[in-house]
């Protein structure tokens, strides 16, 4: 019979990865590098927010994308006809991004210089909430027809972006999707966070939202 | 379900701790999980064997221990299990509750040798 000991950790899950994403996010700063992680339900409008925003910014400023399709190319090439550079990432069929993996994109994007990197992550409201990747900020968007009961449902997501976009606003007259109860709901979780409602489609709310971006990255 | 890439960062951490101790042999992984963090224990341990496959960690059990969330009614100051009393205070009635724990999820200890 062998003698087994106990060894006590009490260590997060997420300790390593946390550690991991503060060293990248210290890098990012020290290169003048934006990291903004875009998280939502698949479908809720990422990459149509992402085209909108890349439209209003790219001569204003450096912008780089990085596409976490579990298994496919389809938004990065969505996202290439805008002329900016992209890189798919391959996440191996996991349904979130860790550190680690971020800066291997990075890497991969030779990113150095650009002004502002947006990683459009797995579509889930789970996972990608509790893996840090080293953003700079992390914005969700939350669509119309998913409804105004998400915040209740998926809390952590809320409370780990800073910056909302309630999207498709341009739909809310077909769903009973009550504006205000949503914005109440998500600031009870997050009383610090932006929202914002924009329609990707219209093009409604995309300037409040980019000159808000902007003045981040530019750190005013 | 999103219970297997977690499990891939669980074996990743105690693999760390094994080689940081030289360790030869791990008994037991146990693992603490609150009643509101995102991730199932039955999931957990139906992925275990495919997280711990091709490692020395095959024949390593798994203990996942659920630690209860309190809350504080607003109203009266009461704590009490939210899931057990539906996020309803016991003692007043109220339903404005402050969650003060049930999200945490650890690596708690391990067995080996
Ligand atoms: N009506 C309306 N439709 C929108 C809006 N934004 C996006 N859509 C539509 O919603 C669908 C999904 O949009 P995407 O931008 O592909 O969403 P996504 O989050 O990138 O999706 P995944 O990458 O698959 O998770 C597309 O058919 C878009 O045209 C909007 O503001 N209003
Ligand atoms: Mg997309
Ligand atoms: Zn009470």
């Amino acid at each position: 019979m062998r003698e087994f000991r106990v060894l006590e950790i009490k260590e997060s899950i997420f300790e390593d990865n946390n550690k991991d994403a503060q060293e990248l996010r210290e890098q990012l700063k020290s290169e003048n590098t934006f990291l903004l992680n875009l998280m939502s339900s698949p479908g809720a409008g990422k990459t149509t927010t992402l085209v909108k925003t890349i439209e209003s910014l790219k001569e204003r400023l450096s912008i780089a994308v990085m596409e976490a399709d579990i298994d496919s190319d389809v938004d990065a090439r969505t996202i290439s006809e805008t002329g900016v550079k992209v890189i798919q990432l391959h996440t191996g069929g996991m349904c979130h991004l860790d550190a680690d993996m971020t800066r291997q994109g990075l890497k991969g994007l030779d990113a150095k210089g650009t002004d502002l990197v947006i990683l459009e992550n797995v579509g889930n409201l789970v996972c990608p909430a509790e893996f840090d990747t080293g953003a700079t900020k992390n914005a969700m968007i939350l669509s119309v027809p998913e409804g105004d009961d998400k915040p209740l449902k998926y809390p952590l997501m809320f409370k780990v972006s800073d910056v909302l976009l309630i999207n498709k606003i341009d739909v809310m007259e077909y769903f009973d999707f009550d504006l205000d109860l949503c914005i109440e709901r998500v600031k009870k979780l997050n009383p610090n966070i932006k929202i914002f409602p924009i329609s990707a489609k219209t093009g409604e709310g995309i300037k409040e939202w980019t000159d808000w971006l902007y003045n981040e990255v530019k750190g005013e | 379900m999103h219970e297997l890439g977690i499990m891939f960062h669980i074996v990743d951490q105690v693999l760390r701790v094994v080689e940081d101790n030289e360790l030869s042999e791990v008994e037991a992984i146990v693992l603490q999980v609150g009643e509101l963090s995102s991730v199932v224990p039955r999931y957990l341990h139906a992925c275990f064997p495919a997280a711990t496959s091709g490692t020395m960690l095959e024949s390593t059990k798994l203990e996942v221990e659920v630690l209860t969330a309190n809350g504080i009614c607003q109203n009266c100051n009461k704590v009490f299990a939210v899931i057990e009393y539906d996020r309803v205070c016991p003692q007043c009635y109220s339903e404005d509750i402050e969650i003060i724990s049930g999200s945490e999820f650890y690596l708690k200890e391990i067995r080996a040798c």
